[in-house]
């Protein structure tokens, strides 16, 4: 099975946010960036998908600015992916989720492909579009939010289960698909410091993308909440008494409930 | 701006998704006339359901090969539809059906997209649109330029279009030619969502959280109960999904689902980064902790620092009793 798993960088959770000095994006300025949260169970359940089925391969593709996007198919590698591909936006740092899916997508076409995996959403813009628009672009069946994808060797298809508004759907395609993943079999590896030091070796195919068409979403405002000012207290004497204070805040201040 | 703005209604049980009213609230606010899309079985009746919000024109793809096929198969439809009404906005609620097409439509309407949109006006000819990012720890604001644009809003943050019935005439969207490799992926069954899990905790307007302050399984019922009382969805913290004590789907925060209800009540959560990113944005939060310098206090706009077990009981107790239950 030819695995494609794409990956994205994104700020560490616990990075400080700032706004760039134009106002409109973020200050990537001293942000630590990791590989996002869904994709790294992406490249987990491509890991495991290898490791159940004989013959497969992983290939990673990332598209983004250097040198955080080549650093985060260099994880990829170190956590056991076979190849990578690093697509420069070069001066596009605008963060058009389409665009990155158009560069993505013609990458893709170029490489074999069973399986095109992501994780369902990016953890910093959160937009949850690439699967879609990978789909479309690349005239694939593509399903978001999957959970337990299991290949079933004997039909020939996956099998797959998707938590929505409605309940919990069962699936079954025959490749090639798209997925973007919520959740893996397991919780992602670690890679381990060997397969790190190897990985700082890895070749990372390189590739350069088509400027985005006509650059149709664009930031114009990055702003932060004002910091929470801290809770307001509960003074109570007993459990009861703090409870009706509580339900009486909800009520009648915050209007949370009738 | 005057223009065509069209909705997309999702069908579930022969009926209009709640969240579709809010969507014909925003593209009244974006366009002078709007018009409703259904599809699927049930999507002519679905259809006529978008009179009661003043609608007088909706199309229906009434296709039962829909129904169980990936979401793209609705795309011809979508966009005849969109053309033949002279649309050049979409507005869908933010589900994970309205997500999924909005992907699509980028590609295959050659829209501007963009998801969990709280605010969209019109500015210098463009859809200018904020949604909040990094989990609500910042918030960011994009300009959609071009001819179309097409945008999935966040759930809850938009008020429902007001009742005006009015007949509304149901022309059909041809299905068209839906191309095999679409149709060969099948949806072969929906069980009824799991309490706490999925997306009924991401839609939940309330959502009761427990944590490691808990101490054990055995003592989650007091968590469920107080979410009862509420008609909450029940989430957890990290600590107790990596305990067992709850299965993962029930993880608020980083690496599980990130919350936006009106109510959020943290029990026994001492707050790491890792679960505040992924209740931050709610827009009350409640803490309940014994330890008065618990990180979770930071962010609560209210706490109550003392004893759970003696606490929780109380307050499911006073919320049962002001709401006659």
């Amino acid at each position: 099975m030819e695995i494609v798993v794409c990956v994205k960088p994104v700020p560490d959770a616990e990075t400080r946010l700032r706004a760039s000095p134009d106002g409109r994006t973020l200050d990537p300025e001293a942000v630590k960036f990791v590989l996002a949260g869904y994709d790294e169970s992406a490249v987990e359940q491509a890991l495991l998908l290898k490791e159940a089925v004989p013959g497969s391969k992983v290939h990673a593709i990332a598209y983004g600015p250097g040198p955080r996007t080549e650093e985060v198919l260099r994880s990829a590698i170190a956590l056991g992916c076979d190849q990578a591909t690093w697509i420069d936006s070069g001066a596009d740092s605008g963060g058009d989720p389409v665009a990155a899916a158009r560069a993505l997508a013609a990458s893709i076409a170029s490489v074999p492909h069973d399986l095109v995996l992501c994780g369902k959403q990016a953890g910093d813009d959160e937009s949850g579009l690439v699967a879609g628009a990978l789909g479309e672009l690349l005239h694939l069946p593509d399903f978001s939010c999957v959970v337990d994808l299991r290949w079933d060797a004997g039909a020939g298809r996956f099998r797959f289960q998707r938590p929505v508004e409605a309940g919990l759907e069962s699936w079954t395609s025959p490749t090639p698909l798209v997925v973007g993943l919520q959740q893996a079999w397991n919780d992602p590896r670690t890679a381990k410091l060997p397969a790190i030091l190897k990985s700082r070796k890895a070749t990372i195919g390189h590739a350069t993308a088509a400027p985005p068409a006509g650059g149709v979403s664009s930031p114009e405002k990055f702003e932060l909440p004002p910091p929470r000012t801290g809770a307001k207290m509960i003074d109570y004497k007993t459990p009861q008494d703090a409870a009706e204070q509580l339900v009486r805040i909800l009520r009648e201040d915050a209007k949370v409930f009738p | 701006m005057t223009g065509t703005v069209l909705v997309v209604g999702e069908v579930q049980d022969g009926h209009l998704a709640g969240g579709t009213v809010e969507a014909i609230g925003v593209a009244r606010t974006l366009g002078d006339t709007v018009v409703g899309f259904a599809s699927g079985t049930g999507a002519n009746a679905a259809a006529a359901e978008f009179g009661r919000s003043g609608i007088a024109s909706a199309y229906a793809a009434e296709d039962p090969r829909l129904d169980n096929a990936p979401v793209g198969a609705r795309l011809p439809a979508l966009a005849g539809a969109a053309t033949a009404a002279g649309a050049t906005v979409i507005v869908v609620a933010g589900t994970t059906f309205g997500r999924d097409l909005v992907g699509h439509l980028a590609v295959a309407w050659d829209a501007a997209v963009a998801t969990g949109v709280t605010e969209a006006t019109w500015a210098e000819g463009a859809l200018r649109v904020r949604r909040p990012i990094f989990g609500g720890r910042a918030t960011e604001t994009r300009r959609l330029a071009g001819a179309r644009q097409a945008i999935a809003l966040r759930p809850h943050a938009f008020p429902a279009a007001a009742d005006a019935p009015t007949p509304c005439a149901v022309q059909p969207a041809p299905v068209g030619e839906v191309p095999a490799a679409l149709l060969a992926g099948q949806r072969t069954a929906v069980a009824a969502a799991a309490r706490g899990s999925g997306p009924g905790l991401t839609d939940a307007s309330i959502v009761v959280s427990g944590g490691r302050g808990v101490r054990g399984p055995e003592n989650f019922h007091l968590v469920e109960e107080l979410a009862a009382s509420l008609g909450a969805a029940v989430g957890a913290s990290r600590a107790v999904t990596d305990a067992g004590w709850r299965p993962t789907s029930f993880q608020v925060g980083q690496t599980g689902r990130a919350v936006s209800p009106q109510l959020y009540i943290a029990v026994g959560i001492s707050g790491a980064i890792q679960h505040i990113v992924g209740m931050v944005s709610s827009r009350v939060i409640v803490a309940i902790n014994s330890d008065a310098s618990a990180p979770i206090f930071r962010v609560a706009d209210y706490g109550i620092v003392g004893d759970l077990f003696q606490i929780v009981p109380a307050l499911t107790a006073e919320i049962r009793r002001v709401r006659g239950l």
